[in-house]
């Protein structure tokens, strides 16, 4: 039960790091990219590579492989980040699949056997999960920092005036192209630092776990949180592994066909949509020109914890 | 066999397949024109209508060898889960989609994955896993011309889906129901103020594009079988063609299924690759088709208002 | 808001809750649990759905008979979706929530590679039922005792093709073969291994052709490999391709012999292309001369499943429970350690694909049958093995 748990969280924390960058492309910049199980899967690969093939550590295998990733974020999205809306969703979708199909045809089996990851000599065994789960959410926490930091910051700011309108962004000074092209390639980035951890994980590489149905996935964890809100894709991530791992997580799968199983989670779905169609917590709105210092800001936020710590003690 | 024959052949095939895209191009291609939304469930319900259809099919036939019967008995078949998957489609809607219409854009997207999940694993659960084949409601000896061969159930796929495409080009460009359709595509709120009712037109639409999808089922029957998840993979190639052929666009939804499938069967043996990489070259050309023409072959090139 | 997600969290704890009452009793003493992973839904949902009923009918036979030792059998299926994360979910809970005693799958190489793994590191016993490539039984046995914990009852691909590759040179005598394969580990290992024994011989593979796993159309492959012109063409696929490309190739006018994998042997392939399955050679598992445990389980499988009819990986599965079964009788008890012992020892185990044992690594010793289809009927010409480099008839 706990162990089971234990799983959840870690399937969790490696989608939570393809939402962030999901995030960053589709909440901030309002892109609409498909292409994520693409990104997941050359992250993947990257770190087999280098940790099987080619013998380095895990830990340098995992810029490797977020290199790797936004470069081919780079390259695929200089041509296509030119479209717009839905044409842009099926061009990014494309070679998400183009992706899979490559590396289905280069090698069906995969990789296998790839090397543990350690830490100071601890070796990060897949049956220990604790680790894992520290390792994962660390990566989490440091990137939900850093990204919101990204938000927060003229970047940020930048991304989100391209998102609203990009003709007005333009013609205030903002170059679309660029802004749009960061943040592709530091959403594909993140899409190869997931990659890397669910090959730490589960030390195989497979290219039919790579379907576009990972993409589709890793954009509803986006919309099912609320779109632009750091701590909402990161709450989705962890709401769709949950309800997809709830029937086996309560031992129900002993009682009904693996049907009914799916079922439920395509039922689960569909309410939670119609429940909150905004996301679970809705669009990020940020305050800017807060005239509060920092300080204040921090206090503030402390008074509202303390309170709400109480009112849930009650 | 000359390279030129080969290539015909290569065509012929790829027609068939084309064809059968376009048609269940045309459901997303109509749902996308008046909602702008990509109904994900679209390939599911293509697999409900081609079960449908056998089940009818098989019931009305038995065993019976080839004939005008089943011949007749096969476009019964096809009308029936017509009507089924059509009814489906806007039952789908009301439930899942309408309360989403004024939410943001993607929110329908997941409640329509969760549709797909629900038809597919449904039809598992009560269909089974296993394949079925669609017996052949006519005699299906090959036809040679030349040194290019021609199957009469390919001939079929090609006539009904250009029978079909016909029909609804009349129904769109010729009824009142059409042009109301075409009206709530361009602005939803003013034909609303015209006097349309928008609601009934978004149901009418999900209705056709959904029975739609039922000939397109039951057509790929033939080459796909019928099985629970046949909707998925085809359900994917036939928006990309509708994307290819500029999404909303009626004629572009053809042409976008026939160019996809002719892709398909050419373009492997064309750049000498292993055929496993037929869908990279696919999907590659769409990918330059886009860059060109970012709103599709025949997409309209909507300048954005300043 | 906040009321939402607190109302979400709440709702979360509760169901988690409920279930950890409700599946406290992981470890109860009065029943043997085995575990079987599988695709149950998906695009590949039949072979694990096939699989796990051939393993429930043999627990419910098992279970009928008094079960073992007075205990009764459980099997608890779980579903891999075929990939390896699911995979390695089921696994999760079947060892850890489950505890379960040994576990039969999975089905497809990846997500068996995955959990074989797992096993050797955790000390549970795991049989494949059809996970062919030759690295599932390659994985190091990374647990405390150093012993091997992978079984397979499934021949590895390198043991088929080799059999093949002789047979279509040595007996049927072809110099110019085809192959059409689809790019999945099961296809792509058989074709390659074949190949290479076949091109050793001094045969030649002319035209070399591939397909995706669900594609539909053949006809730009096949057309490819007509103008080739070999002798015969090889299609070591699952059912439904196979199927589509022999009625496609029929179509087209291909009209040359069509040779085959235990893909093959599922009964399916005569509901999907009756037609043109007349004269397929296939290499499947071998049979056991004078038994009847094959045909009185396909009628019991035919019976408690609508008369749907099992192929060879669930024929391959039904062993690998009873085998297991065996192995826990043998034991006396559900301690992994004791019942990996009893499955390493197997010795000239009857069952339904004939007699099986199982090498050091775990991978199946058997010979290879051969049929050849007449009509919409396997006929079995005999099984065969190779020995010093040529191919031997052994019954």
């Amino acid at each position: 039960m706990l162990n089971f748990f234990q799983l959840i969280l870690i399937y969790a924390g490696i989608y939570a790091l393809m939402a962030i960058g999901q995030n960053c492309i589709t909440g901030y910049t309002g892109m609409l990219s498909l292409c994520h199980a693409g990104f997941f899967c050359i992250g993947s690969y990257a770190t087999a590579i280098m940790c099987k093939t080619f013998g380095l550590s895990f830990w340098l295998s995992l810029p490797v492989a977020a290199i790797a990733t936004g470069l081919v974020g780079l390259l695929i999205g200089i041509p296509t980040l030119r479209l717009k809306g839905d044409y842009l969703c099926i061009a990014t979708l494309g070679l998400g699949e183009i992706i899979r199909n490559i590396a289905t045809n280069v090698n069906p089996v995969g990789y296998n056997s790839i090397p543990r990851a350690s830490l100071f000599g601890y070796q990060f065994a897949s049956r220990n999960k604790l680790a894992f789960i520290v390792l994962i959410w660390v990566f989490v926490l440091i990137f939900y920092i850093l990204f919101q930091q990204l938000a927060h910051s003229r970047i940020g700011r930048a991304m989100i005036a391209v998102r609203e309108d990009e003709v007005a962004a333009q013609s205030n000074g903002i170059n679309v192209t660029k802004y749009k092209i960061s943040s592709f390639v530091l959403g594909a980035a993140m899409g190869g630092i997931a990659g890397c951890m669910q090959t730490a994980y589960t030390l195989t590489v497979q290219p039919g776990s790579y379907t576009f149905m990972v993409s589709v996935m890793v954009l509803c964890t986006v919309v099912l949180g609320g779109m632009g809100n750091g701590k909402a894709v990161i709450l989705g991530a962890f709401i769709i592994q949950f309800i997809s791992y709830l029937p086996q997580l309560t031992g129900l799968t002993n009682v009904i066909p693996a049907q009914a199983k799916q079922m439920i989670y395509g039922l689960l779905l569909v309410v939670m949509m119609l429940w909150r169609p905004q996301g679970i917590l809705g669009r990020d709105r940020f305050r800017y020109g807060d005239p509060r210092t920092r300080r204040e800001k921090i206090a503030a936020f402390f008074r509202r914890e303390g309170r709400n710590a109480e009112g849930g003690a009650v | 066999m000359s390279t030129l024959t080969l290539y015909m052949q290569y065509i012929v095939n790829g027609l068939t397949l084309g064809a059968i895209y376009s048609l269940i191009a045309l459901g997303y291609t109509m749902v996308y024109g008046i909602l702008k939304f990509i109904n994900f469930a679209h390939g599911d319900i293509l697999m409900v209508g081609a079960f449908i259809g056998l089940l009818v099919y098989t019931a009305l036939t038995g065993d019976a060898a080839p004939g005008a019967w089943t011949l007749s008995a096969f476009f019964i078949a096809m009308l029936v889960s017509m009507i089924a998957c059509a009814i489906l489609g806007m039952l789908i809607e009301r439930i899942a989609y309408k309360p989403l219409r004024n939410a943001n854009r993607l929110a329908p997207l997941l409640s329509a994955i969760g549709v797909s999940f629900i038809l597919s694993n449904g039809a598992a659960w009560i269909f089974g896993t296993q394949s079925r084949r669609f017996p052949y409601p006519f005699e299906n000896d090959p036809i040679h011309i030349g040194s290019i061969t021609i199957t009469p159930h390919q001939i079929v796929v090609i006539v009904v889906s250009v029978a079909m495409m016909l029909l609804l080009t009349f129904f769109v460009n010729r009824t009142r129901m059409g042009k109301a359709m075409r009206a709530t595509s361009l602005d939803q709120s003013t034909s609303q103020l015209m006097g349309i009712n928008v609601n009934r037109v978004i149901s009418l639409t999900f209705a056709i594009g959904s029975a739609l999808a039922a000939v397109g089922g039951i057509l790929a029957a033939f080459d796909f079988r019928v099985y629970p998840s046949m909707g998925t993979m085809t359900g994917l190639k036939a928006f990309v063609a509708a994307v290819i052929g500029g999404i909303g666009n009626i004629q572009g939804a053809m042409i976008g299924g026939v160019l996809l499938g002719i892709l398909e069967a050419v373009g492997a043996p064309l750049l000498h690759i292993p055929n496993g990489m037929k869908d990279t070259v696919a999907f590659a050309v769409l990918i330059i088709v886009l860059l060109v023409k970012p709103d599709g072959i025949l997409g309209k090139n909507e300048r954005e208002k300043v | 808001m906040r009321k939402a997600v607190a109302f979400l969290l709440i709702a979360f704890i509760c169901i988690a809750g409920v279930a950890a009452g409700g599946s406290g009793e992981g470890g109860s003493g009065d029943t043997y649990k085995i575990g079987f992973i599988g695709p149950l839904t998906g695009d590949n949902a039949n072979y694990g759905i096939r699989c796990s009923n051939a393993a429930k009918l043999a627990i419910s036979e098992i279970n009928a008979a008094g079960g073992i030792g007075g205990k009764q059998l459980e099997l608890i299926a779980e579903d891999s979706e075929g990939t390896v994360d699911k995979a390695l979910a089921s696994y999760e809970k079947l060892a850890y929530m489950d505890e379960v005693c040994a576990i039969i799958g999975p089905v497809f190489t990846s997500p068996a590679l995955a959990v074989a793994q797992r096993c050797q590191e955790d000390g549970i016993v795991m049989i494949s039922p059809s996970a062919t490539h030759k690295d599932v039984t390659a994985q190091p046995a990374t647990n405390a005792d150093g012993l091997n914990y992978v079984f397979r009852t499934v021949p590895s691909d390198a043991l088929q093709s080799e059999v093949a590759g002789h047979y279509f040179y040595e007996v049927l005598g072809y110099r110019n073969l085809a192959s059409l394969y689809a790019m999945n580990d099961y296809s792509q290992g058989l074709a390659l291994g074949m190949k290479e024994t076949f091109e050793a011989l001094g045969g030649k593979v002319v035209a070399e052709e591939t397909c995706m796993v669900g594609d539909k159309d053949f006809r730009t492959q096949l057309t490819q490999i007509k103008a080739a012109n070999p002798e015969a063409i090889y299609i070591p696929n699952y059912t439904v391709e196979d199927a589509q490309i022999l009625e496609q190739a029929a179509q087209l006018g291909v009209a040359v012999q069509f040779l085959s994998s235990d893909g093959f042997s599922d009964p399916e392939i005569y509901n999907l292309a009756p037609d043109f399955t007349d004269g397929v050679v296939y290499v499947g598992p071998a049979q056991a001369e004078a038994s009847s445990i094959l045909t009185d389980f396909q009628a019991a499988y035919g019976e408690a499943y609508n008369g749907d009819a099992p192929d060879s990986f669930a024929t391959n599965s039904y062993d690998a429970t009873y085998i297991i079964a065996g192995a826990i009788e043998r034991a006396g008890s559900a301690d992994t350690k004791a019942i990996r012992d009893e499955v390493a020892a197997t010795k000239d185990f009857q069952g339904a694909n004939g007699i099986m044992n199982f090498a050091a690594n775990g991978d199946l010793v058997a010979s290879q049958g051969v049929y050849e289809v007449d009509g919409i009927t396997p006929v079995y010409v005999g099984s065969f093995q190779v020995v010093d480099g040529h191919i031997v008839q052994v019954d």
